[in-house]
């Protein structure tokens, strides 16, 4: 067994509006000098810090954990899951 | 999204040839139930929706009604059930938003939200808790954004809304009669899309409604944006006051095919408009998307090209998006382009008015047997089965919902949440009462009586704060219409309210028709959701605290009339027996004896007893004033009955009335004249809540361990499961 992070990033899908990130980039943002930046998308990271045997079933064994509890709403969210070396 | 094939040979032929894909989709959204109503519009025709106070106008979406003082307060009632059933936060959220915009395309601002919420048993079912929390947390976060207080509501659980929810709101508007928006339109008037972006959300979302929810649809979910909301609600105010509006209308389901084509129908123009000029999220939007895309917080508004200017600076003072989309022409036609290119052109009539079906209905077999009732278990420790009762989720207090609420922002809440209606100030020196209620354990058991228990029902309400029901918001939800034997159950709820309606001259000012709730197990329970606009001259009751000595007055007759309540179906686990029925002139006289009591300042409080029955509210009173009370139950007016019918029987046109004894001879005087069934029942005092019948006592509580059981379990029971 090792020790394992995993990195849950919870956003809207794409196509979904995010207003969060729409008023960082209108009203901070683009209100400076910034004007290169064009999008900005807010997210939710949750990391989790695990034991299990590698990887795979590190990432497995998270995803499991977050559906089941409803961490994200499949209907509205996309999910990334990384995994580190802890 | 699609045409049934019916639909696409009749629109062939209606139009003389095959229809572009953009014509399809439009029409598609269009005729969908959602935006067409077209099962039930024939049939919501038989409601009253005229009357001395009634003022109509076209193209309003909702209701509107001449408070005096040259003051209007418009009202409407709207659902989002089948976005918030897959993602409760939003679709609750949007479904807020979604009636305040109503009220704002009127030209009155919001003053007041009001939520009926549905779910399946939180008591087993984790999913129910899920929707529950998460829907409370929606309306909240949304209203409260607003600074528009949610004032009233109801909660209500239910095993037939498994994995289901039932997100019903209303909303309140107020304004100056002469700022009313007069929808109308002149040649060369330009159209004008205001507020957030067009973006991929939401597609179609009106065509989902209609579909029963065995798919799950992922892109018709619609992110809330409350803060946009605030800002269209506060640059459409001032361009009302600058009188820059000619037409306004809301884009809700359908998004601009719907609100395009039924301004055009309903003002009688034609509307050429080019998809390139709407504000859109993303650059590679299709024109059927754009059509069809139900992205929140958006308004249409026709004005003159001079106005325009004004109108332009208002947007950008508020930073609200704000793009020329269009042009008023006088073709009657809905001409959609890209550019020069032309994607949809027809008759704005077509689109606007689908063919409306007259369905098949059958008397469902199940009603046949429903009346039997089977022999109970004897209840050998009442106070114990109380307890049971006063926690369970129905019953329970909903301070954790309505504590969640901004409730008296605005400064026109005069009585809170938690009691019988709410009430608001008007500026013209009035008050205005509204209560929403349903009932669906009844109206399944009796789609009429019923659907009349739920407009009595929130009669009372209000009437218990001195108020006159002066309007009335109808919402019909039902299964799938195309069952000949739901179809029937909502048919029976329509005339049912209808005959109500007309006998006690309210008119129904505005309502809506949510067809298709249908969850994996089978369709919902009819749920007919009745809201009530009354109207005080003067001042309303506002509760006083109880104290000891007061006396219990009872108006009405309890009867042996348990089908379809809470003791029944929640100790007894029993879904059958006789529905309650309100006997009309009863009703009548006792409306209008307590409101001559509550004008002649005789009572303390008048509470609506209904839910649980009688020992239920009782103990309500009990618990919010912490006092105690001893009833009689052999005192209780009616027949002679069992004891559990007497306490739990929620038969209709009761009322609990608290008074001081030197008042009472005079409530008794004008009950008498008014020949009212009615009887001292309790007094209050001590630190017990209790029956007795007769000698033997039949139910003892202490007032602070059932008051602490009764407030706190429904907040338990979603946190900690």
């Amino acid at each position: 067994m090792a020790t394992f992070s995993v990195h849950v990033t919870i956003e809207n899908k794409p196509g979904i509006s995010d207003p969060e990130g729409e008023t960082i980039l209108n009203d901070l943002v683009l209100k400076g000098t910034h004007k290169i930046v064009s999008k900005i998308k807010t997210a939710k990271m949750l990391k989790f810090t695990i034991e299990e045997k590698d990887k795979k079933t590190a990432k497995i064994k998270v995803q499991e954990i977050c559906d089941e509890l409803r961490i994200y709403n499949p209907m509205v969210s996309k999910v990334t899951i990384d995994v580190f070396d802890a | 999204m699609s045409l049934e094939s019916r639909e696409l040979s009749e629109l062939k032929s209606k139009i003389g040839r095959d229809p572009t894909s953009t014509e399809l989709q439009i029409v598609a959204a269009e005729w969908s139930e959602h935006c067409s109503y077209k099962s039930s519009k024939k049939h919501l025709k038989m409601l009253p929706m005229t009357g001395p106070l009634v003022i109509n106008e076209k193209g309003y979406d909702s209701g509107v009604l001449d408070v005096g003082g040259g003051y209007v307060v418009t009202a409407h009632i709207e659902s989002h059930n089948h976005p918030s059933a897959v993602e409760p936060y939003g679709g609750a959220a949007t479904g807020v938003g979604g009636v305040v915009r109503d009220i704002l395309s009127a030209g009155t601002r919001p003053i007041a939200i009001f939520d009926g919420l549905r779910f399946g048993n939180i008591e087993k079912d984790k999913q129910a808790r899920w929707l529950f929390k998460n829907a409370v947390t929606g309306v909240a976060d949304y209203g409260n954004c607003l600074g528009i207080p949610t004032i009233g509501g109801e909660v209500e659980f239910d095993e037939c809304y498994q994995n289901y929810a039932l997100v019903d709101v209303a909303c309140v508007g107020f304004g100056k009669k002469e700022n009313l928006i007069k929808n109308h339109a002149k040649k060369g008037d330009v159209v004008v899309l205001l507020g957030g972006s067009t973006g991929r959300d939401g597609i179609g979302g009106s065509q989902f409604a209609s579909d029963s929810l065995e798919s799950e649809d992922r892109s018709a979910v619609q992110i809330p944006d409350p803060f946009i909301e605030k800002l269209i609600i506060d640059a459409i105010l001032e361009a009302r006051n600058e009188k820059l509006i000619h037409a306004l209308k809301d884009l809700g389901g359908g998004g601009l095919s719907c609100a395009i084509s039924e301004t055009a129908d309903a003002l009688d123009i034609g509307i050429e408009m080019d998809v390139d000029k709407v504000h859109t999220r993303e650059s590679d939007m299709r024109p059927d998307e754009i059509m069809v895309s139900e992205s929140q917080e958006r308004m249409l508004i026709i004005t003159n090209k001079t106005k325009l200017k004004k109108l332009q600076d208002i947007c950008k003072k508020f930073r609200i998006g704000c793009s020329v989309i269009g042009s008023v022409k006088f073709d009657n036609k809905v001409h959609v382009k890209k550019g020069k290119k032309t994607f949809a052109n027809l008759s704005a009539d077509i689109v606007a008015n689908a063919t409306l079906l007259d369905l098949p209905s059958k008397k469902p077999e199940y009603l046949k047997t429903i009346t039997q009732e089977k022999k109970f278990k004897p209840i050998t420790d009442y106070s114990k089965t109380m307890m049971k009762f006063l926690a369970s989720p129905n019953i329970a207090s909903k301070i954790w919902v309505y504590s969640q609420y901004d409730h008296e922002v605005g400064i026109r809440t005069v009585i809170k949440p938690g009691g019988d209606a709410s009430v608001l100030r008007l500026d013209n020196g009035k008050y205005l009462s509204v209560k929403i209620d349903g009932n669906p354990k009844q109206c399944y058991i009796n789609p009429r009586e019923g659907a009349i228990g739920c407009f009595e029902e929130a009669c009372r309400n209000v009437v218990c704060t001195g108020a006159k029901p002066i309007g009335m918001l109808d919402h019909l939800q039902f299964g799938s219409p195309k069952d000949p034997e739901i179809f029937w159950t909502f048919l029976e709820s329509l005339k049912g309210l209808t005959d109500f309606a007309k006998d006690f001259k309210i008119p129904c000012i505005g309502g809506k028709v949510s067809l298709y709730n249908e969850t994996p197990a089978g369709p919902i329970k009819p749920t007919p959701l009745i809201g009530i606009l009354g109207l005080i001259d003067k001042k309303p009751l506002v509760h006083q605290k109880i104290t000891k000595g007061d006396y219990l007055v009872m108006i009405g007759n309890t009867k042996d009339e348990l089908g379809g309540s809470e003791y029944f179906e929640y100790i007894h686990k029993f879904i059958g027996g006789t529905c309650p029925t309100v006997d009309f002139s009863e009703s009548k006289k006792n409306m209008k004896s307590v409101l001559e009591i509550i004008k002649q300042e005789l009572p303390k409080s008048v509470h609506d007893c209904s839910k649980g029955g009688l020992a239920v509210a009782v103990s309500e009173l009990c618990m919010i004033d912490q006092i105690g009370c001893k009833v009689s139950l052999d005192t209780v007016p009616g027949a002679k009955l069992p004891v559990d019918r007497i306490l739990f029987s929620e038969s209709h046109s009761r009322y609990l009335v608290t008074i001081e004894k030197k008042n009472i001879k005079k409530l008794e005087n004008i009950l008498k004249k008014n020949k009212v069934s009615f009887k001292t029942v309790g007094i209050f005092g001590g630190e017990k809540i209790q029956f007795s019948n007769g000698a033997k006592s039949i139910i003892d509580l202490r007032v602070d361990k059932a008051q602490k059981t009764w407030l706190n379990s429904l907040r338990d029971l979603v946190l900690h499961g």
